[in-house]
C-alpha cells in the first residue's frame, strides 16, 4: 500500500496546501486502497493523476464486481470527518456503489450529488485557490477513461472541489450541477482515443506551484512581477489596505481619475483672477468620478459615502455640466442658473470659514457646485466638531445651502 | 518614493517656459483658450520631465502634437524638437502590439473550457477594470499588464508633482493678488 499512501499524500497536498479543511480523503484513502493494489510503480507527484488513468482501461479496478468483499465506501469507517450531515450523503453513495451497474445516468446523478453535498457547506477552502487548482478540475473534467464509471468517480470528485470553489462567490451553484452534468455526460460519450492527449495536458496541469512548461514558468513569472508591482503601487495609493487584485486595481482608477480631474480644476482655476471664481470641471464624465472627489477631497479622512454620492450623482454630473456649459459663454448666466437651484459657487477659503464658524447639520442634500468645488481643488476642508461620520464636504454644503435660502429670505 | 521635489522643480520650469511662449503669441485670449493653453502647456511640461522612456509620455506627446497642429497655436522651436521625438518613436509602439496579441493567444489556450468559473468570473472583473485603467493613462492602449503597472506607478507620480506645483502657484497667486 505504500504507493498509494503516497499518492493519497500527493493528492492531499494538491488539494490542501492552503487550508486547513477536511476533504473525505480519508474515505478515499479506503477506497484506492482496496481498488489500486496492483500498481506497483513508484509515484511522482506529477504521474499521480497519469498513473491512475493508465490503470483504468486495461485492469479497470474501478469496475465493482459482486465478489469484491469490502464495499468501495466503507460508512463505518474509523476515519470519518466529522461532519454530521456527511453521512446521509455518504450513506446514499454507497448505496449507489453497491448497485455494481454504475451507468451513465446514474453517473450524472452521482456527481450531481457530490456537488451538492459539497454545498451544505461543509468543505471550506479559501476562495483564492490558485488557478492550477482550477486547471486539475479541469483535467479530470477532460478524462476520457473507457470505463464510464471511473469518469464519474472523478468526475465527481473533482466537482466537489468545483462546487467548493465556486461556494465561496455563492453565486454558481445552480449553473455549475448542471454545466458538470453536462460535462461529465459529453465526456462520457466521447472515445477512449482521446485519452492519450489529455494525459501531457494534465501532467501540466496536476501539479501545484511547479511549472513543467515554459509557457508556464513565464506565466508565473508574469504575474509575480505585476505582484510586486501593485505592492509598489499600494504605497503610493492611499486607501489601498486591499488584498484584492481588483478592488486595488478599482482603488487606483479613482486615485488617477481624482489626479486627473484636480490637474483640470487647477488649470482652470489660474484663469479670470483666484479670487473670484473657484472654478467646475467641465467634461469629466460619471459618478466615480464625483465619488472619488468627494472621499478624496477630505482629505481621505473619512470613510467612503457611496450611498449619500450614488444617490445625488446623477443631479451632481448633470448640474455640472450644465454650470460648464454655462460658463464657458458667460460668468452670470452659470451664477443665475446656479441660483435658480439654490446653489453658489464660492472660493473655498470663504466655505472653509463658514463651515468652520458654525456647527455643521447632517443634512443629506447636496450642494453639487460646491461640493465640486471644495473637494476639486483638492483643499483640506477639516471640520472643526468631533462629528466623524459626516463628512466636512457635505456638511458645508449644507450650510451654504442654509445660507443661501437665508439670505433670500 | 523617487525624488519628487527634483520632479516638482522640473516640471516648474518648463511649464512657465511654455506659458510665456502662450502669452507671446495671443495676447486676449477667452477662458476656454487660456485653459486649453495652460493644460497643454502643462501636459507638455510633465510628459518631458525625467526620462523620456516611458510609454504614457510619448503617448502625452503624440496627443499634444496633435492639439498644437490642430490649432496651429504654437509654431515656435519648442514644438519642432518633440516633433521629432515622436517620429523617431512612433516605430517602437508597434512591435509591442505585436507582443501583446502573441501573448493573448497563448492565454487563451489554457481557458477552453467552464466560462462560470468563480476564478473566471476574478479575472473578467480583473479584466474589466486593467481595460479602464488602459483608457484613462495616455497612451495605455498599447500596454500589456506588467507594463501597464509600471506606467501607471510613473504617472501617478507625475500627477502627483504637478497638482501640488499647480496648487502651489494658484495659492501664492491668490495671496499676490489680495496682498495689495
Amino acid at each position: 500500500m505504500q504507493p498509494c499512501s503516497r499518492e493519497m499524500q500527493s493528492l492531499n497536498s494538491l488539494f490542501n496546501s492552503s487550508s486547513s479543511s477536511e476533504i473525505p480523503i480519508p474515505q478515499l484513502q479506503n477506497h484506492s486502497q482496496i481498488q489500486i493494489n496492483n500498481n506497483n510503480d513508484a509515484f511522482h507527484n506529477d504521474d499521480f493523476l497519469k498513473q491512475m488513468l493508465s490503470n483504468l482501461p486495461p485492469s479497470s479496478p474501478w469496475t465493482l464486481d459482486p465478489n469484491n468483499p469490502k464495499p468501495l465506501w466503507d460508512p463505518n469507517s474509523d476515519e470519518n470527518v466529522t461532519f454530521p450531515n456527511y453521512e446521509e450523503q455518504h450513506n446514499n453513495l454507497s448505496s449507489k456503489f453497491r448497485n455494481h451497474q454504475i451507468t451513465d445516468k446514474s453517473a450524472a446523478a452521482l456527481m450531481l450529488l457530490m456537488p451538492t453535498a459539497a454545498d451544505s457547506g461543509l468543505l471550506h477552502m479559501p476562495a483564492d485557490f490558485d488557478s492550477s487548482q482550477n486547471d486539475v478540475v479541469n483535467a479530470s473534467s477532460l478524462l476520457q477513461a473507457g470505463d464510464g464509471s471511473v469518469q464519474a468517480l472523478f468526475n465527481g470528485f473533482s466537482g466537489s472541489l468545483h462546487g467548493v470553489a465556486a461556494n465561496q462567490t455563492h453565486h454558481f451553484q445552480p449553473p455549475q450541477g448542471q454545466s458538470f452534468g453536462g460535462g461529465s455526460v459529453s465526456a462520457t460519450n466521447q472515445a477512449p482515443a482521446s485519452g492519450a492527449p489529455a494525459q501531457p495536458r494534465q501532467k501540466v496541469r496536476a501539479r501545484r506551484g511547479q511549472a513543467t512548461d515554459p509557457h508556464s514558468i513565464a506565466e508565473r513569472l508574469r504575474r509575480e512581477r505585476i505582484a510586486e508591482r501593485m505592492k509598489a503601487l499600494q504605497e503610493l495609493v492611499p486607501n489601498a489596505n486591499k488584498t484584492d487584485k481588483a478592488s486595488m486595481l478599482d482603488e487606483i482608477i479613482d486615485y488617477v481619475k481624482f489626479l486627473q480631474v484636480q490637474v483640470k480644476v487647477l488649470s482652470m482655476s489660474r484663469l479670470g483672477g483666484a479670487a473670484a471664481v473657484a472654478p467646475l470641471v467641465a467634461d469629466m464624465s460619471s459618478e466615480g468620478v464625483s465619488d472619488c472627489v468627494q472621499t478624496n477631497g477630505s482629505g481621505g479622512v473619512h470613510p467612503r459615502n457611496p450611498k449619500t454620492a450614488s444617490s445625488s450623482n446623477e443631479s451632481l454630473t448633470m448640474t455640472e455640466h450644465q454650470v460648464a456649459k454655462l460658463m464657458e459663454e458667460d460668468m452670470g448666466s452659470a451664477m443665475q442658473y446656479l441660483q435658480g437651484k439654490g446653489l453658489c459657487l464660492m472660493p473655498i477659503s470663504l466655505a472653509t470659514a463658514i463651515s468652520t464658524a458654525t456647527c455643521h447639520t447632517r443634512n443629506p442634500l447636496i450642494n453639487a457646485a460646491n461640493n465640486n468645488v471644495n473637494n476639486g481643488n483638492g483643499n483640506h476642508v477639516v471640520a472643526s466638531n468631533g462629528d466623524g461620520p459626516s463628512s466636512p464636504g457635505m456638511s458645508v454644503n449644507s450650510i451654504v445651502k442654509d445660507a443661501n435660502s437665508a439670505s433670500k429670505s | 518614493m523617487r525624488n519628487l521635489s527634483s520632479l516638482k522643480k522640473e516640471f516648474l520650469r518648463k511649464w512657465i517656459k511654455g506659458l510665456r511662449k502662450y502669452n507671446s503669441q495671443k495676447k486676449n485670449m477667452n477662458l476656454l483658450e487660456r485653459k486649453k493653453a495652460i493644460k497643454l502647456s502643462a501636459d507638455l511640461a510633465m510628459a518631458s520631465t525625467k526620462d523620456k522612456t516611458t510609454l504614457w509620455r510619448k503617448a502625452l506627446f503624440a496627443n499634444t502634437s496633435t492639439k498644437i497642429d490642430d490649432e496651429q497655436d504654437m509654431s515656435t522651436t519648442s514644438s519642432t524638437p518633440q516633433k521629432k521625438v515622436i517620429r523617431k518613436n512612433s516605430t517602437n509602439s508597434y512591435p509591442l502590439r505585436k507582443r501583446i496579441t502573441g501573448r493573448r493567444k497563448i492565454l487563451r489556450r489554457n481557458h477552453t473550457k467552464e466560462r462560470v468559473e468563480a476564478s473566471f468570473i476574478a479575472m473578467r472583473l480583473v479584466k474589466k477594470r486593467t481595460r479602464k485603467l488602459k483608457s484613462l493613462l495616455p497612451g495605455g492602449k498599447f500596454m500589456d499588464d506588467s507594463c501597464l503597472v509600471d506606467e501607471t506607478l510613473d504617472y501617478i507620480e507625475s500627477l502627483k508633482a504637478q497638482v501640488e506645483v499647480m496648487r502651489c502657484l494658484v495659492t501664492s497667486s491668490e495671496l499676490f493678488i489680495n496682498q495689495p
